[in-house]
């Protein structure tokens, strides 16, 4: 609610902006009374709207300010926020820094590192600003804004949510005021016209008339009496109600989030099962092919009584090959020297080979 | 006069002592047994200072814990008061004891009245004597002089670090004068001589805000101890002391100043970097270790102090981005630079600290954190650059617990914006109102530190409704009656004219001629038939100045002439005070005078009318406050929302505090008398809400009248007045001697026995061991109780 005028500030009309001149056109408030002034990010230079406009509307221009020269587009021109310039670029500046350097306090080991960051990025943002060193400044900037792009777009994420529940919840906050005023004002109405009642029963009653006046109205006043308390401790609890209610339902809320937990690192997906531990078995001194050419195989590749089994040529080539090339590579000697060691490992790859021999016969068998 | 409260041996500086004031003072002595606070009504002009002192001095000195007194009020006046009260009082007991005691009594007040520099003490302005003492003062200074450099200083002030620092003074009490006559002999500055003895004091007098603003209690009253019993006297207006010291006003020009500060600041950082680089070296150092200097932080001389309460006080270290000297003030500035830009709306603006922070956040990405160290940060800075001149940087100071203020605190404050002065203004002049909505908040420290918390005043009625707005709980919560021999005051309900016609300041009807006649009619009659002095109080400025034209137009005034001089009370205080001084002369000498005054101004705060000086106190429709004030409403709501007060209510317990105040102004002691009347339709239903002591006094034959009523009734209670009245009238009925005071007390105990045996069950076998002997003694008196078992009962006590 309280936003918005802000930002279109509208520069209302003061009484010490009479004497506003453009430096461009030296026109002033008191001719133009509805003149605003901008101002581009490029050199922060202030000039009139029209002017603007007539510089700019064709494309590019350099600054028509003495000594500036640089070259600006009309889409980038806009009202300034603050009165002071260099405050404008300064938070111009603060931004583009605010944008790559968005670390949270929670990321930090201790709370003298979180501040020495702090301190780090201001000293960024202090060279910046002054204009010393920019160009190593922005090249840092750069590096970092590169290497942590992702981390970066997480945190700014997570802060336009923060931004977004606290909104939502200061909304909510004012809503709920909104009907508790409410409810105030109506229980006062009710008070009062009970009471009125209450008064005009009794008159009522003294009009009918028989029974002394003074009892009646004695009466009458513990009656209302008794009503206003009843009353009062039946809005007591519905108020007493409704606050659980809120309660209730801002814990159930997706709005309500809790503020200050640490981040608990999220848990890796867990890898499938890989029983050799990968171990891959890939062929070391040898490629297979996909098509070998061989006249007494093509039989078996298109024979049906053959294929129907499942027999698959590829299969047997590929074992083949391998038996073929089993032995190279070893070293008797130097396999001797280690047996001791290894008994177990050759056994166990021994019997491998056997069952993989074993299976490879059974189809050369089948298949010679 | 010397006598026993159970076991504690009080020492009471006068023969006689009234009935209300013993109450007073046993009530006192139960609290301060218990160890919790308490809330009491005593009737104004009854001696509730005394007693107060009396008791306390007593059980001081009798029980082995010497728990130290803290006694604040609110004006200058009562302050002296107090303390020459306190030495009358230590000067009794010496004579009585024959010795003296080991005691200090001490009062603080501002450097303005206790300087003693010659050209310092000149300045008018407090702020202009503070300034120029801490440039002579500040402990760089005294580093400078050992360096041998030229430097200007105060040689009461060093004077002072000759002595042994735990006994600038000699036992006793200085009364301001005492202090001051000290300090020209012996030649020791008598600010920081009470400054530095407080915590070797046995009784501190000091203004409420010593205690209850942040900014000063951090300096001056940190190192009192929990046990001290802390006193509140005219408490009546507690909750907006406490609100008014968090509330915060800034203006376009204050903003200017500050940037204007800012600017000072960091030429002077620029000015050290190349001369004295070192000095900020070791500043960063000890911000990024996050050390705070304990012995500097409480440094007498440190220009300002952080306004969040000792609960949030910040251990942290300063974040970084405001490490740097550099830094911050580029930080302050861009603070500075938003708010004037929130300055420039045009329309009002109310919005709670959250929002602000988000939406300063938004706009300039300054962040909660550092903002809360704002102040922190600048006194460190200051206290580096060794500024001296720090009247310039008010601004900015200003600005800097703003920004503590707004972030520490989500609940209990709220922004107001108000672009224009008034509502028919066309010319932006726009304030930004930080107002402190929440009374508890700046007391409660005062209540979590300190085991007895006494608060207590002639008019405090409602009794409840202060616990509830300040949040604490009470042990004893009490109100006392008046005493009287004789009916010495008249209290009066006026809610007719003579022509029948409903009087009242109601907003509708303030203004029709009728109701102003008929006023003017009461003025007169009043002015006609009261001998000396008559006071009348309205409810603002605004109202005053309208109904005195149109009496002027009536003609009424120049009747009212014929009687009396007539006197009225301005905003500005010289001119008041002028008034007053004329008005007391006229009292005395002729046919006395009228004092139009308004109900919350200087006048019903504060200023006695006893004796001639008021026989007669009018007061004109119902003072309520202002209730289109944003602030105002704001802080209903926040009522009713927090503590479940509604406006009606809140409003109406105000206004009614405010009509008993000025109606206690012309009543000061038992042998005064005065006529009150209050004159509107709408206190006909009010009437509970005064004070127990006026209302008792307020017969129903005196309420609900009309002025030529109210006339007959005053001339005849005037007439009883004029009768002769001796002191011997007044004795063992208002005033008890010592022989009356046995009595009262045997009577108590019986009476207390008496409950005892017909309060059955819930009796207590210790609380009869105390009264064992009398039980004894006066079972044959009392034959005629029935109860079997509680006989039989106490015959067991009896064997034991």
């Amino acid at each position: 609610m309280s936003r918005a005028p802000v930002r279109n500030g509208a520069a209302p009309r003061r009484p010490g902006d009479e004497d506003d001149i453009c430096p461009v056109c030296k026109s002033s408030r008191y001719l133009n009374p509805s003149m605003r002034f901008l101002v581009n990010p490029e050199c922060y230079h202030k000039m009139c709207e029209s002017c603007v406009d007539r510089i700019f509307s064709h494309g590019p221009a350099p600054c028509p300010v003495a000594g500036c020269a640089r070259t600006l587009r009309k889409a980038r021109f806009r009202r300034q926020t603050f009165e002071d310039l260099h405050i404008e670029r300064e938070v111009d500046i603060r931004r583009r820094v605010a944008g790559v350097f968005n670390k949270r306090e929670e990321e930090f080991e201790s709370l003298r590192d979180w501040n020495n960051y702090l301190e780090e990025v201001e000293n960024l943002t202090w060279n910046l600003l002054q204009g010393v060193e920019v160009k190593e400044t922005e090249k840092k900037l750069d590096a970092y804004r590169r290497q942590n792009e992702a981390e970066i777009k997480q945190n700014a994420a997570l802060e336009s949510q923060e931004i977004a529940d606290s909104e939502a919840q200061f909304a909510a906050q004012k809503e709920q005021a909104r009907l508790r005023r409410e409810a105030a004002r109506n229980e006062e109405l009710d008070e009062r016209r009970e009471k009125e009642e209450g008064r005009r029963e009794i008159i009522d009653m003294m009009a009918k008339g028989d029974g002394d006046a003074d009892a009646i109205a004695r009466e009458s006043q513990k009656v209302i009496l008794k009503k206003s308390t009843a009353r009062r401790t039946a809005a007591e609890k519905s108020r007493q109600q409704a606050a659980a209610k809120v309660d209730n339902g801002a814990a159930a809320a997706p709005l309500f989030s809790i503020q200050g937990l640490k981040r608990i690192p999220q848990s890796v997906p867990e890898k499938e099962y890989d029983p050799f531990g990968g171990y891959a078995i890939k062929p070391a001194y040898y490629y297979l092919r996909d098509h070998y050419e061989h006249s007494w195989l093509d039989n078996a590749r298109s024979d049906a009584q053959i294929t129907a089994g499942g027999y698959d040529v590829g299969e047997y080539c590929a074992r083949a090959i391998m038996e073929a090339s089993g032995g190279l590579g070893v070293f008797i000697e130097d396999e001797i020297e280690g047996r001791e060691k290894r008994v177990e490992k050759e056994v166990g790859t021994a019997s491998a080979a056997i069952a993989s021999g074993g299976g490879g016969e059974g189809v050369d068998g089948d298949v010679l | 006069m010397k006598f026993n409260i159970e076991d504690l041996p009080v020492l009471f500086p006068y023969p006689r002592i009234y009935p209300e004031q013993y109450a007073y003072m046993c009530d006192l002595k139960r609290t301060l047994d218990a160890g919790g606070h308490c809330v009491l009504e005593m009737p104004s002009g009854t001696g509730k200072t005394v007693s107060l002192l009396s008791l306390i001095v007593a059980y001081q000195q009798y029980y082995p814990e010497h728990r130290k007194l803290i006694y604040c009020s609110r004006t200058m006046s009562e302050i002296e008061k107090a303390l020459a009260e306190l030495k009358a009082l230590m000067k009794y007991r010496a004579d009585q004891l024959g010795e003296e005691e080991e005691f200090r009594g001490l009062g603080l007040t501002s450097r303005k009245n206790l300087c003693l520099h010659p050209s310092v003490k000149k300045e008018k302005s407090g702020a202009i004597v503070d300034a120029r003492c801490r440039s002579l003062t500040a402990g760089f200074v005294k580093e400078k002089k050992e360096r041998g450099e030229d430097v200007d200083f105060c040689v009461y002030h060093d004077n002072l670090d000759l002595l042994e620092p735990h006994s600038l003074v000699p036992n006793g009490v200085f009364t301001f004068d005492g202090i001051l006559k000290y300090g020209e002999k012996h030649k020791q500055c008598p600010y920081f001589t009470a400054r530095r003895m407080m915590p070797f004091c046995n009784v501190i007098i000091y203004s409420y805000h010593y205690l209850l603003d942040p900014k000063i209690a951090e300096r001056v009253s940190k190192e009192l101890s929990k046990d001290c019993i802390v006193v509140f006297d005219e408490a009546h207006n507690i909750d907006n002391v406490c609100i008014e010291s968090l509330s915060i006003d800034l203006t376009e020009d204050s903003l200017r100043k500050a940037t204007r500060g800012a600017n000072n600041l960091e030429r002077k950082i620029t000015e050290m970097r190349s001369s004295d680089a070192e000095k900020l070296q070791n500043e960063y150092a000890k911000l990024v270790e996050g050390l705070r200097d304990a012995d500097e932080a409480r440094e007498e001389d440190a220009f300002m102090a952080n306004p969040a309460l000792p609960d949030d006080l910040l251990q942290e270290a300063v974040p970084g981005n405001i490490r740097r000297a550099e830094h911050f003030v580029a930080f302050l500035k861009r603070f500075v630079e938003y708010l004037k830009t929130r300055m420039k709306v045009l329309h009002v603006i109310s919005e709670t600290p959250p929002s602000f922070l988000q939406h300063l956040k938004d706009l300039t990405f300054i962040e909660k954190k550092p903002l809360r160290f704002c102040a922190e940060r600048l006194t460190s800075l200051v206290r580096t650059l060794e500024l001296t001149n720090i009247e310039d940087y008010q601004p900015l100071q200003e600005v800097a617990t703003f920004a503590t203020l707004a972030a520490t605190y989500d609940k209990g404050f709220l922004l107001i914006l108000e672009p224009y002065e008034s509502d028919t203004a066309t010319v932006p002049n726009p304030i930004l109102h930080f107002t402190c909505l929440d009374a508890a908040i700046a007391i409660k420290p005062v209540f979590d530190r300190f085991s007895s918390v006494i608060i207590t005043s002639g008019t405090i009625s409602p009794l409840e409704m202060y616990p509830k707005m300040l949040g604490f709980t009470t042990v004893v919560q009490e109100s006392y009656s008046m005493t009287l021999a004789r009916r010495s005051f008249l209290p009066m309900i006026v809610t007719r004219g003579s022509d029948q016609s409903a009087i009242s300041s109601g907003f509708q009807i303030r203004n029709e001629p009728g109701v102003v006649r008929n006023y003017g009619t009461l003025l007169l009659e009043f002015s006609r038939l009261t001998p000396d002095g008559v006071v009348v109080f309205f409810p603002s400025y605004l109202y005053m100045e309208s109904i005195i034209s149109m009496w002027q137009g009536m003609g009424t005034l120049d009747e009212v002439w014929k009687y009396k001089l007539i006197l009225v009370e301005t905003p500005d205080s010289q001119e008041t005070s002028l008034a007053l001084e004329t008005y007391r002369t006229a009292c005395c000498n002729g046919r006395g005078a009228i004092l139009l005054c308004v109900a919350r101004g200087k006048v019903s705060e504060g200023i006695d009318f006893d004796h001639h000086y008021g026989r007669t106190v009018l007061c004109i429709g119902v003072p309520f406050q202002y209730t289109e004030s944003r602030i105002l409403k704001a802080r209903l709501e926040f009522l009713r929302e927090t503590y479940r007060i509604r406006e009606n209510d809140f409003l109406s317990f105000d206004a009614m505090r405010h009509a008993a105040q000025c109606l206690g102004r012309v009543l000061r002691g038992k042998d005064d008398y005065g006529i009150m009347v209050l004159a509107d339709r709408r206190f006909q239903k009010k009437r509970t809400q005064l004070p127990k002591w006026i209302n008792q006094a307020l017969l129903d034959s005196d309420t609900s009248l009309s002025t030529d009523m109210a006339t007959a009734s005053a001339k005849k209670f005037l007439r009883t007045m004029a009768q002769p009245f001796s002191e011997r009238d007044q004795a063992g009925v208002s005033t008890w001697d010592s022989k009356d005071l046995e009595r009262h007390k045997e009577k108590m105990e019986q009476e207390k026995i008496r409950e005892l045996r017909n309060g059955g069950g819930k009796m207590e076998v210790d609380g009869v061991d105390g009264v064992d002997g009398h039980v004894n003694g006066q079972n044959g008196m009392n034959d005629d109780f029935e109860d079997e078992d509680m006989d039989a009962l106490m015959r067991d006590v009896d064997a034991d």
